[in-house]
């Protein structure tokens, strides 16, 4: 069971069962826990050499036990996402904790990851449970609809769920190469259904200086 | 677990914060100031253009008179909603009425064109005037005083309607040979507080609760021109390096 304990500590709940987290990420648990490393995020050896190729690379633990266990990384702010059979797309460095129950895996992002640094690839988590992930900064939570189509700064994004397409949108023109540019030349545009999270503040990115 | 609250475009709030780090703009077919890179999302249809464009021209000349900070200005235009933060800083929005109010250009994200951005003539202070909305942030929540108060140069995000202000040194502990040696290297210990900004007449200063600064942004320079503070100076150039020894700019201030 996953609880927050205050904005930036997750609190998890364990009754014999286990969470998967981050390499590193506790910061204190009550009661009988044990760590785990586990080698290529226990995707098996497919996940493995996968996350080896992509460059997605997350270093899991596996933790289980009785009591209450603390995890924190960096004073990050820490956002639940209860999944109910659905899936999570995820930057692998802001994926701090899973429900042991959950699967992760890679998937190709298209050409999105070129411009935001992130990679051209991105972790999913799939299944029925809980998931923790971290923001820089308390994370705005946006509904995408039909209707209503979202534009992201690739910098500022960290995670989106649901029946979402994402389309590489880019506004370079000539004063871009002038070195006019508007700053927000590179865009993701998600349209479908879902939700997408945002971080108030942006990672560096190859686009975010043009 | 408690659920979160997810927002859309009818959820959203218009012109006001979504939580203490994100402001939502809404924009009907209007116009805001942005400082570039804030924007992180965004619904409907917004374009964003770089200051120098022709269109623009007209606005430029009635709301933006700042040729040193064009470059880090772009226009947002459009109808729909968008979100600004800033590296996860608290940001505000504030109104201001017929009024002015100078602030760090680091530090203000975003402004209506019915306010006037002006540089100010402290060297990277920008002054906002007219009426009108704009967003600031700060690292910490923004404090508001009354004048007569002393600051310390790294809390201070801006002031409104001061006349004044200016530097203020505590004179004790800089004079003297013994005062420029322990100003310059610290030995008999500096408390780092010898300097201040003082403000006086009415108004109201902003501080920020921490001392974390902003990134410099490249401002370019001043006209230089006799009479303009800083113009000539090259910023980060730095002039010639300090000498072992050579006591610090201070003390020729002081006419030591």
């Amino acid at each position: 069971m996953f609880r927050l304990q205050g904005s930036k500590t997750l609190a998890v709940d364990l009754t014999g069962d286990g969470v998967k987290a981050k390499n590193g990420s506790m910061v204190a648990y009550d009661g009988r826990m044990t760590f785990k490393k586990l080698s290529g995020g226990g995707e098996g050896l497919r996940g493995m050499v996968t996350r080896r190729l992509t460059g997605e690379q997350m270093t899991v633990m596996e933790v289980s036990g009785q009591g209450t266990c603390y995890f924190a990384d960096r004073a990050s702010e820490i956002n639940l996402v209860a999944l109910h059979g659905d899936k999570l797309y995820v930057e692998a460095s802001n994926l701090l904790a899973t429900d042991a129950g959950l699967r992760t895996g890679t998937t190709f992002t298209g050409l999105r990851g070129g411009a935001s640094g992130n990679g051209l690839f991105t972790t999913t988590v799939e299944g029925t449970g809980q998931a923790a992930i971290m923001s820089d900064g308390a994370a705005v939570l946006l509904r995408v609809t039909p209707q209503y189509p979202l534009m992201v700064d690739p910098g500022a994004y960290i995670a989106h769920q649901g029946n979402l397409q994402q389309h590489f949108q880019a506004g370079v023109n000539f004063r871009t190469l002038m070195g006019e540019g508007s700053g927000e030349a590179f865009q993701i545009r998600f349209e479908g259904d879902g939700l997408v999270y945002v971080q108030p503040s942006e990672r560096n990115t190859v686009g975010g200086d043009v | 677990m408690s659920t979160p609250v997810i927002f859309d475009p009818m959820t959203l709030p218009s012109d006001d914060n979504v939580n203490s780090y994100t402001f939502c703009v809404e924009l009907k077919a209007s116009r805001w100031f942005l400082q570039k890179g804030k924007m992180i999302a965004y619904y409907g249809q917004i374009n964003f253009d770089g200051i120098g464009h022709g269109r623009f021209e007209r606005l430029v000349r009635s709301s933006f008179h700042s040729p040193l900070h064009a470059s880090d200005w772009v226009v947002a235009e459009g109808s729909g909603k968008m979100l600004l933060a800033d590296r996860a800083f608290d940001v505000n929005s504030f109104d201001l009425e017929d009024g002015n109010l100078t602030i760090r250009s680091g530090n203000l994200l975003a402004y209506e064109p019915s306010l006037a951005l002006k540089q100010s003539i402290v060297p990277g202070f920008v002054t906002l005037i007219g009426t009108g909305k704009f967003v600031a942030a700060s690292n910490g929540p923004v404090v508001f005083m009354e004048p007569p108060l002393r600051v310390d140069p790294q809390a201070l995000v801006g002031w409104a309607d001061c006349p004044s202000p200016c530097h203020h040194y505590d004179h004790g502990y800089m004079t003297g040979v013994m005062g420029g040696i322990r100003s310059l290297t610290g030995i008999g210990g500096t408390s780092g507080e010898e300097h201040q900004f003082e403000f006086v007449g009415a108004g109201t200063v902003l501080l920020q609760s921490s001392e974390a600064l902003m990134a410099e942004q490249a401002t370019g320079a001043v006209p230089n021109e006799p009479g303009v503070p800083g113009g000539g100076f090259a910023p980060g150039g730095g002039g010639t390096p300090r000498m072992p020894g050579q006591l610090g700019d201070l003390q020729r201030r002081f006419g030591l």
